[in-house]
């Protein structure tokens, strides 16, 4: 009964919105529009402080082409550019950019002279590039959640909590409506979350990145008090201020690092669990788990089914949630 | 009967003709043999190789005789033609070998030579030869995404099965005590 009833508040994505909106609060579907509307209105800006287009020289230092160097614009050219100049091969594999020694985003503009290299999956030490991977896997699963469900439940994204990759899976805590509480998803949920998270990765959209003031960021999340309260950390942690926020599509979130450059980078992807984390506080937040493979490293059926198995236990962040939260135990949902 | 133009078609036939006759195909396999033993690893024609390997893998079933055996020394005095080899034979490869019943030498083709002819050439050389090997395999870095996936999982398999296995041996001992 209550499976039932829970089954409808899901709907597909093709269905009409509601905008049934008490005064105070504006719809879902406002609000994604005026976080893009910021976020574009932001980026425009920020492009308009280079009117003239000014060349840098870029080094590359990677292993194979030795020596070459490129006369890229500044503010404009991207590390994705410089790959384009050396071959389709640079431009599919590289996930991330190092940059002076310093990470890079495939798509964030360069700002000055600089030396290049770029990052695949399968280097020598891919930790980077792995914690990225989880971070916009991570992301996908927001932004699917966010739609899922209809206008009238609530759904809060907290954070993505930055668990390490041999944990088995990456994970996403949210508040959901308090008429939700009841709800265990089921196999046939799970299985409609990651039809949406295909629909996304098919979409092949670019993660766009832009570095904001925290004043902005906080305008853009005024709904959400947990996203604003984690960009006042981050705006206190950074010395000027600046938060990171990234976009894909329509959806825009603050991250804690680098992403992949595009969500076609995904090739297997699952959603397969959603566990309650009991706090002191009266509002129970769902830690929502899942497991992907990137095209480069595809796993056979067989295997991927023993991933997923194990995907499905509950994952805690290495020793912060523990020391944040006195009282923090997990409940699992069997599914 | 019309013998010239059966000779002449060559359908079906499988020797190979090397050299100028039939002595001079002989001469060449055997100084192929003889290069082969002493540097134990050796890039010729892809043919001149092919043919030589089954004369150098017969040497070698000659030489496990051991050397007190007449005919395998005439075997090693013919296809040898440095003496020193015979020796190398007899007490390094041979030896070698003992555990094996065949396929001793082992062929990889190699791009073709660089010259006007273009041959088709290959590397013959005896298993267990000190040398680095020709194919290395490469398997991908422990610390890929799929990887790390797997150890976890690898690591799990093994702490549940540590687990059980006290709790297996902890029920056995009740059960002992108890009967």
């Amino acid at each position: 009964m209550a499976a039932r009833w829970a089954t409808r508040c899901l709907r597909s994505q093709h269905a009409r919105f509601i905008s049934t909106a008490p005064a105070s609060q504006l719809s879902r579907a406002e609000i994604v529009q005026m976080r893009n509307e910021l976020f574009t209105k932001e980026k425009e800006r920020q492009l308009s402080l280079y009117p003239r287009i000014e060349k840098i020289e870029v080094k590359y230092v990677g292993k194979s082409h030795p020596g070459t160097s490129f006369v890229m614009n500044k503010a404009l050219s991207t590390p994705y550019n410089c790959a384009m100049h050396l071959s389709e091969w640079h431009c599919k594999k590289s996930v991330l950019a190092l940059v002076d020694g310093e990470l890079w985003d495939m798509y964030r503009p360069l700002t000055k002279s600089c030396e290049i290299q770029f990052l695949t999956f399968k280097d020598e030490n891919p930790e980077e590039v792995n914690k990225a991977y989880w971070r916009s896997c991570a992301m996908i699963m927001a932004c699917v959640l966010k739609q899922a469900f209809k206008d009238e439940y609530s759904v809060s994204l907290i954070r993505a909590p930055e668990v390490p990759v041999i944990s088995g899976a990456f994970c996403y805590d949210v508040v959901l409506d308090s008429r939700l509480d009841d709800w265990k998803p089921t196999e046939d949920n799970f299985r409609s979350l990651t039809k949406e998270a295909y629909n996304l990765i098919h979409k092949d959209l670019p993660f766009e990145t832009l570095h904001v003031d925290a004043k902005v960021a906080l305008e853009m999340f005024q709904h959400n008090r947990y996203k604003m309260d984690s960009i006042e950390q981050k705006a206190s942690q950074n010395p000027e201020g600046i938060v990171k926020l990234h976009r894909f599509g329509d959806f825009v979130d603050i991250s804690e690092g680098l992403h992949i450059p595009r969500t076609s980078f995904c090739f297997q992807y699952e959603v397969t669990a959603a566990h309650n984390l009991q706090t002191s506080q009266s509002e129970s937040i769902r830690r929502f788990q899942g497991v992907s493979l990137p095209v480069h490293l595809k796993a056979h059926h067989t295997v991927w089914r023993r991933l997923l198995e194990r995907s499905r236990r509950l994952v805690i962040e290495e020793g912060s949630l523990e020391a944040k939260d006195g009282s923090l135990e997990a409940k699992t949902v069997s599914t | 009967m019309r013998l010239s133009v059966a000779a002449a078609i060559s359908h079906g036939r499988v020797h190979r003709r090397l050299g100028l006759g039939p002595r001079s195909r002989l001469d060449m396999l055997r100084n192929l043999v003889t290069g082969l033993v002493r540097h134990e690893r050796i890039e010729t024609h892809w043919a001149r190789a092919d043919e030589m390997r089954v004369y150098a893998e017969r040497l070698i079933d000659y030489a496990k005789r051991g050397d007190a055996d007449e005919a395998a020394m005439r075997m090693a005095d013919f296809w040898l033609t440095e003496k020193d080899l015979i020796h190398k034979l007899f007490k390094v490869l041979a030896p070698r070998f003992q555990a094996h019943s065949g396929n001793y030498t082992r062929l990889l083709q190699i791009p073709n030579r660089e010259n006007l002819d273009r041959a088709k050439m290959a590397v013959i050389e005896y298993k267990g030869n000190p040398f680095p090997p020709l194919i290395v395999l490469h398997r991908d870095n422990e610390k890929t995404l799929l990887n790390q996936l797997l150890k976890g999982y690898r690591e799990d398999i093994l702490k549940t099965r540590a687990t059980q296995a006290p709790e297996g041996a902890a029920a056995s001992l009740h059960t002992g005590t108890a009967v």
